[in-house]
């Protein structure tokens, strides 16, 4: 056994050492560093940036006009000579590759062969201001030979096989349309459904979500004297879209550099549709040598970035009478649309989760995503697991009226707690921190579940109550899809105030504040002292990207090693200074003094200037790096993530069966996320994930006409959740500790979407009598059902 | 543009301060606001009037700055979130809301703000319905609306006690204790 590398020895000891202990900074409510910047309008947001620049080029995007199609000839010579184009940009001006593909490299920039949905960009035109962009993309003449547009998976394979169908493939360069599989084989099923008293099986389809984070897609682009180019742009992984960039352009890394301003929401969706519009305007700008703008429309953002993955699900349940669960098996269908984006990483997330969170030791699940000519889908937050969670905990739901067995019963007899192994044969110990079964116990006694439960229930109005619960689990940071590290910058400067760099970002969920609030804890110095630097490639280590909750936990340790190191230097000059040992020295910035002795004091200043002239540095840098994860094709067994967010969620609804309106009365979310770092951004991240989630359960999906046009691609067709829909929403958390995670901390990013849904579809199936498999579950849809069973006379 | 048009010269008052400027027929009045005059707290989110983050007080009335084409502002008065309070100051709701720890990605706060304002400006102490009636059109994707309604009643008891501007460093000062 090789030793721990030592970053991995810092985190653990700064848990073991701040465990149960009372701390200054984190774990207090405090009042986020943008805040002042944000209430004033002064926070500048990408497409913000035009006030201070001057002699821009506008870019226009001319998009397909079909969602399926052969390209035989593109005309752009009318075009290019309408007046105030300075170019009109076709595929074979890309100097570089022209590609944008995250995971594979299957999405060209540039239309040149073939369209695949409808968002596909054919040409860029360049020209004085954005009108005289968008009327010369007009007079873009393209011949196309259409092919048969597919806007379902069931057209494309067998969900109860997975066996593709014969049809016009969608990625003819490809030998499939099936672009990943992964698989899970634990136990023997067959042994345990011949066992199992009672058998479910039921298919599932959940939506199209679209993430209208309310900033859409913007990007500008500055050459460089150099010949480099800068891009400012609202992304959440400046280094993926600095590689991107780069690739475009043919241009090594470092010449390209990017700049991420306060980002208005990204939720997932600014991943990389950000390295296509920062190529756009990168290459504009390359190409005219002025400043060159892409701010995307609300339409072009619909119709052109990521989506949740819209899926189909079969699962089977088998359970012994007294409920305990022998065996799942599933097929999860994901439409990742046009291109796989990180549909591959999407459908791993899913599979992983597939069993919920649960004593699974016997299961066949399969999970693939699938090519259509739909918009195509990547991450957004959850990440397959709001799709997972809302076929698995239905499918608890149902299990449990079969059995008679109250939900929370069921469940409780079957949750996973320390000492269990996962599905895939991870074992979870006390360092994992599993506090799955306080979270439902609390969460069922603040909702109290059992009188309502009971009041609820065998109702005959027409408006009818219901109530309903799920849990869930969600594996932290990115588990086996990469390498798993992040790292910040942590500068005391000669005044003493500090300059804090990452190139994790800032897109409305606070988590930089929150490592502020750590580093802060470490040093002894107030967060006031810091200084967040706008993320900048050319300042900030590569980080890695900001997704999958991991920002607090990887950027969390990555943190907690750079300002553990700076105290341990800081000590050291103090003790020399104040004459007592450094272990003695206690640092409540301005004032530094040795515990044992108060009257022995000095300043924060005095040391940090007495650190610079001494030699010793006051910069470090800080890396951590998760331990590697392991997952078996064949089986699925391993350790696919480090540890898990676990959490239980308990819905209320109002449902009028006349009308088929829903209103969610009260939502009580209890997560176990190890440690609350941030207790705003913490029940901020519970209420925002509980309104989005609604949204998921109730009222969202982006809808394709058969030609692959998109519906409702704007905010009056594609409703999301507004202040009247919000319902009261009550935030409990759990902290087990993680060991390895910053104080014990885990990721709450995403975890706070995926029991939503299922909770609340539990308790309209609860107040209506009817089990429901789809959402959104819309007025429309409860209507129709209720219609159909008579439970209405209209 | 193919076609033959001229350029307008609009008179307009924007946060106290007047304004000449050159636009085209169709030039919208966000763009006048964000890039002439520089005042990018109005954002935008859709172009069509539907999420409310450009709204303006126009005149007395709130409009979504979007759908405004410019020429129709001439002669109008308009205010912005940056002519809320006096310099170095801010109103009451800016104050408010941060108390209220509702501060997430912000894109959409100036429309809130300038909603609420309008709000208080009419009804100084609005129930929970009326708020969430008044800022209905104001999407909000990261869910801050709970802490929204805390945010409008406290800034109303605010400007109740007679407290409708707070010094912006003393704010900053009681943001960052110690």
């Amino acid at each position: 056994m090789t030793s721990l590398p030592e970053y991995i020895r810092i985190v653990e000891e700064v848990f073991e050492k701040f465990k149960g202990k009372p701390l200054l900074y984190v774990g207090k409510h405090s009042v986020r560093w943008d805040a002042l910047a944000k209430v004033t309008g002064k926070a500048l947001f990408t497409a913000d940036y035009l006030k201070l620049l001057r002699n821009v080029v506008w870019v226009h995007s001319v998009r397909t006009k079909y969602a399926h199609a052969y390209i035989k000839k593109i005309d752009i010579s009318e075009a290019a000579r309408y007046p105030g184009v300075l170019r009109v940009i076709t595929a074979k001006d890309i100097p570089g590759i022209n590609d944008v593909g995250y995971v594979i490299p299957d999405q060209p920039l540039l239309a040149h062969k073939k369209v695949r949905y409808i968002g596909d960009i054919i040409a860029l035109v360049v020209a004085e201001d954005p009108y005289a962009a968008r009327e010369a993309g007009e007079k873009i003449y393209v011949d196309y030979e259409p092919l048969p547009v597919y806007t379902d998976v069931e057209q494309i394979v067998d969900v109860k096989t997975l066996k593709e169908k014969t049809h016009t493939r969608i990625h003819d360069e490809r030998d499939s349309d099936i672009v990943a599989h992964y698989k899970i084989r634990a136990g023997n099923v067959e042994k345990a459904m011949k066992e199992a008293d009672v058998i479910i099986e039921n298919k599932y389809r959940t939506p199209m979500q679209e993430h209208a984070y309310m900033e859409p897609e913007a990007a500008i682009a500055l050459p460089e004297p150099d010949g480099g180019i800068t891009v400012i742009a609202s992304t959440q992984c400046p280094f993926d879209a600095r590689k991107a960039i780069a690739r475009v352009l043919g241009l090594p890394q470092n010449m390209v550099r990017v700049i991420v301003p306060f980002i208005g929401g990204g939720f997932g969706g600014k991943e990389d549709v950000v390295n296509e519009v920062g190529a756009k305007a990168a290459l504009a700008a390359y190409l005219t040598r002025r400043p060159a703008v892409v701010v995307h429309t609300r339409e072009e953002s619909i119709i052109g970035h990521s989506k949740r993955h819209p899926a189909v699900m079969w699962y089977r349940h088998a359970a012994k009478k007294d409920g305990t669960l022998l065996a799942v098996e599933a097929n999860i269908v994901l439409d990742t649309g046009a291109y796989a984006s990180l549909g591959p990483f999407v459908a791993w997330r899913a599979i992983v989760h597939s069993t919920g969170p649960y004593r699974v030791y016997n299961a066949r699940v399969d999970s693939i995503a699938v090519y259509t000519n739909n918009v195509y889908s990547g991450a957004f937050r959850g990440f397959g697991n709001p799709q997972v969670h809302f076929a698995v905990e239905r499918q608890m739901d149902i299990l449990a009226e079969e059995l008679k067995m109250d939900p929370v019963e069921l469940r409780l007899k079957n949750i996973l707690r320390v000492g269990d192994r996962t599905v895939h044969g991870q074992l979870l110990t006390e360092q994992h921190g599993v506090g799955l079964e306080e979270a439902l116990k609390k969460a069922i006694e603040a909702a109290d579940w059992y009188n309502k439960r009971k009041m609820y229930s065998n109702q005959t109005g027409l408006i009818r109550k219901g109530i309903g619960v799920a849990l869930l689990w969600h594996g932290n940071s990115i588990g086996v899809e990469g390498a798993d590290y992040s790292s910040v910058s942590i500068i005391i400067n000669r005044d003493g105030t500090i300059t804090f760099r990452t190139g994790l970002t800032e897109m409305g969920q606070g988590s930089l504040w929150g490592l502020v609030l750590m580093a802060a804890e470490i040093l002894g110095v107030p967060p006031s002292y810091f200084k967040i630097e706008q993320p900048d490639t050319a300042s900030a280590p590569d980080s890695g990207p900001t997704v999958a909750s991991r920002s607090t936990v990887m950027g969390g340790n990555a943190t907690i090693v750079a300002a553990y190191k700076l105290r341990k230097r800081l000590n050291e000059v103090a003790a020399r200074m104040l004459e007592c040992s450094p272990d003695d020295i206690e640092i409540k910035a301005p004032e530094v003094y040795c515990r044992s002795d108060p009257d022995k004091k000095t300043t924060w200043n005095d040391v940090v200037e007495q650190a610079f002239w001494l030699g010793v540095p006051l910069q470090e840098y800080g890396y951590y790096r998760a331990p590697p994860a392991r997952w078996d094709e064949e089986t699925g067994q391993g350790e696919p993530y480090i540890t898990y967010t676990f959490g239980a969620v308990v819905a209320e609804v109002t449902v009028d069966l006349e009308t088929g309106q829903i209103i969610v009365d009260r939502l009580v979310t209890a997560y176990d996320i190890g440690k609350v770092i941030n207790p705003v951004g913490a029940e901020l991240h519970a209420e925002g994930g509980a309104i989005q989630g609604m949204g998921y359960a109730i009222m969202e999906e982006i809808i394709h006409d058969k030609n692959g046009h998109v519906k409702n691609a704007n905010l009056s067709t594609y409703y999301i959740p507004t202040i009247k829909d919000t319902p009261e929403i009550i935030p409990i958390f759990v902290e087990s500790g993680y060991k390895r995670g910053p104080f014990g901390a885990k990721g709450l990013g995403e975890p706070s979407v995926n029991g939503i849904a299922p909770a609340i579809v539990n308790a309209i199936s609860h107040a209506v009598g009817i089990q429901f498999r789809e959402i959104p579950l819309t007025p429309h849809r409860i209507y129709l059902e209720a219609k159909k069973r008579g439970l209405i006379r209209l | 543009m193919g076609e033959e048009y001229s350029d307008m010269t609009i008179k307009i008052n924007v946060n106290g301060k007047d304004y000449v400027v050159t636009v085209k027929p169709y030039e919208r009045l966000i763009d006048v606001l964000r890039y002439k005059l520089g005042l990018t707290s109005v954002k935008e989110g859709c172009g069509r009037g539907e999420c409310g983050a450009c709204v303006v007080i126009m005149d007395g009335k709130l409009v979504p700055s979007c759908l405004v084409p410019a020429y129709r502002a001439n002669g109008s008065k308009i205010i912005t979130v940056e002519g809320i309070a006096p310099e170095g100051k801010i109103h009451a709701i800016q104050k408010a809301l941060i108390d209220s720890l509702s501060i997430q990605c912000g894109f959409c706060f100036p429309g809130i703000i300038i909603a609420a304002k309008y709000l208080l400006d009419h009804n100084p102490n609005p129930s929970d319905e009326e708020i969430k009636e008044a800022l209905e059109g104001h999407l909000c994707r990261c869910g801050s609306y709970l802490r929204f309604i805390k945010a409008v009643k406290l800034a109303a008891k605010y400007i109740r006690e007679g407290k409708i501007y707070f010094d912006v460093k003393e704010v900053q000062s009681k943001i960052f204790p110690e």
